[in-house]
């Protein structure tokens, strides 16, 4: 497990149709520890796809270094998974070939990856959907793919873009309970984007607040774990964290 | 009332067990027509032939083996055609739809030459490569070609951004992305490419063979005009469509359909 740093990040780029240069991201320095859970807040436009893009590598950065164990990170790639919120299951694998697209990638023989898949699938619950196709799958059980594949792989950092934002209200309980209980079982170091407040309070070890482009705070979250939201929300010291997150994000 | 929705029953059940008759029953009018005309005798009987005429017609030319022939030549024309038109345009159109500088470059003028339809090419390609199998194989490439690009096109930039990302940061090169996620995303486009071009390259093989043709379908009913002979024109008319009609309902459409569907990328 490493460390991932960012020191100064920015991005700008050329708008051809402004003629101006846009700054979307001004300088976020930021440490996220192995095994910690971090959530990254803020209103839309603030800039935090943008930066966990740059992290993922899929758009370069304008300013400053993004550093994974002190080496610094170029373009894509596998040590640090990806979840995004369209799932981006390919439609034409079933469900196991899609978990053991990472093994397979690395070369792992096709009996060991599907052992693997199968493992990780287990661990979502999901082990009777293995053989059918992602277009097959409600949208939750579709995410819980997408985020046992991206486990799968083994990455140091796990980066999160809004994975539930397009999943019901109900099934995104449920989904973000799956979630701590399978960070508590795995330790992976997790970036978490989201807007929404009472998510990132949930899920976070820590919760970074952005707000145009810069950090605006960073607040830890010691709640207990395994966290419930049946517990959770007649939690004082989680009604308190969220309200000050959520006055800072409504302010930033 | 009853009688009608036992037929009704009848039918569907039928259709359900033989698909195939489905396509057949709606003939059966048009050939009852076609048989009441000719019988009737408003025309000389050279001049419009009936469906049994046409039956005889066929049975003498397969015996002597021009009909077969003639097929096999305008079949390995369109599948040669076909071959060289897949293998030139699929990587023609993958780069085209992955490149944005490609795509600058190629698309205008790729939209100028469709325009200049397959049949317009024949005087030069006359000059160029005389009355041969060169003209031919040149015309039935260049239809093919262009429904199969234009549709490669659209199916890599339908492949969802994401994918490619999602990919990529699962550890695959950008060799590797166009194996697994770029060809197959666009798959169900290249094969209604394909079936376009098929469809479009077996009409221009068929108005090439009446202008170049030495053998083939085309040239058998331009052959038989000469001779006069209305029933082989007839013939040959029957042949190219239930040819067509096979292939693109028994083979192409249900490929089209598999690959779609089953990936969930087709909702109908």
């Amino acid at each position: 497990m490493k460390t991932l740093s960012l020191r100064n990040l920015g991005k700008t780029y050329f708008d051809p149709y402004a003629g101006a240069h846009v700054t979307a991201v001004h300088d976020v320095s930021l440490d996220v520890e192995p095994g910690e859970f971090v959530s990254v807040v803020g209103p839309s436009g603030c800039g935090k796809t943008t930066i966990l893009n740059m992290i993922a590598g899929f758009i370069p950065h304008s300013n400053g270094e993004i550093l994974l164990d002190g080496k610094p990170v170029h373009g894509p790639g596998p040590e640090r998974g990806v979840v995004f919120q369209s799932f981006a299951l390919f439609p034409w694998k079933t469900v196991l070939d899609n978990v053991g697209f990472g093994p397979k990638m690395r070369g792992v023989p096709k009996a060991e990856r599907d052992r693997i898949a199968r493992e990780y699938l287990a661990l979502a619950g999901l082990s009777h959907a293995a053989n059918r196709y992602p277009a097959e799958l409600s949208g939750g059980m579709q995410q819980r793919v997408g985020v046992v594949r991206a486990l799968a792989n083994n990455p140091d950092v796990l980066l999160m873009d809004e994975p539930f934002a397009s999943v019901d209200a109900q099934t995104r309980m449920t989904l973000q309970e799956e979630l701590t209980r399978i960070w508590q079982e795995r330790k992976p170091t997790v970036i978490f984007i989201t807007h929404d407040v009472p998510e990132a309070v949930f899920l976070a070890n820590r919760v970074v607040v952005l707000s145009k482009g810069r950090v605006l705070e960073q607040i830890d979250v010691d709640l207990p774990r395994p966290r419930v939201w049946d517990e959770l929300v007649k939690d004082d010291k989680f009604k308190q964290l969220s309200a000050r997150v959520l006055q800072m994000v409504r302010t930033a | 009332m009853n009688l009608l929705l036992q037929f009704w029953s009848g039918y569907t059940r039928l259709t359900r067990r033989w698909p195939g008759v489905a396509a057949i029953i709606p003939f059966i009018p048009v050939l009852a027509l076609w048989t009441a005309i000719s019988e009737a005798g408003l025309f000389p009987r050279a001049f419009f032939p009936g469906p049994l005429d046409v039956v005889r017609s066929f049975f003498t030319l397969t015996y002597k083996g021009i009909l077969p022939d003639y097929l096999q030549d305008s079949l390995i024309r369109l599948l040669t055609g076909a071959a060289v038109g897949m293998a030139l345009g699929i990587p023609l159109g993958v780069l085209i739809g992955t490149s944005r500088w490609a795509h600058r470059i190629c698309w205008p003028i790729l939209l100028f030459f469709q325009a200049i339809g397959d049949i317009a090419w024949l005087p030069i390609l006359l000059i160029w490569f005389g009355f041969g199998l060169t003209t031919m194989t040149f015309v039935i490439v260049y239809t093919v070609l262009f429904p199969v690009v234009l549709n490669t096109v659209l199916g890599v930039e339908s492949v969802p951004r994401d994918l490619a990302r999602a990919a990529r940061s699962l550890g695959a090169s950008p060799a590797r992305v166009l194996w697994e996620v770029t060809l197959p995303g666009a798959l169900p486009n290249i094969i209604t490419g394909l079936r376009n071009g098929l469809g479009y390259g077996w009409r221009a093989l068929i108005a090439v063979e009446m202008i170049v043709g030495t053998s083939g379908i085309g040239f058998m009913m331009f052959d038989a005009r000469r001779a006069g002979s209305t029933v082989e024109i007839l013939l040959g008319m029957i042949v190219l469509g239930l040819l067509w009609y096979v292939v693109d309902a028994w083979i192409l459409a249900p490929l089209e359909r598999a690959t779609g569907q089953r990936w969930g990328l087709v909702t109908s």
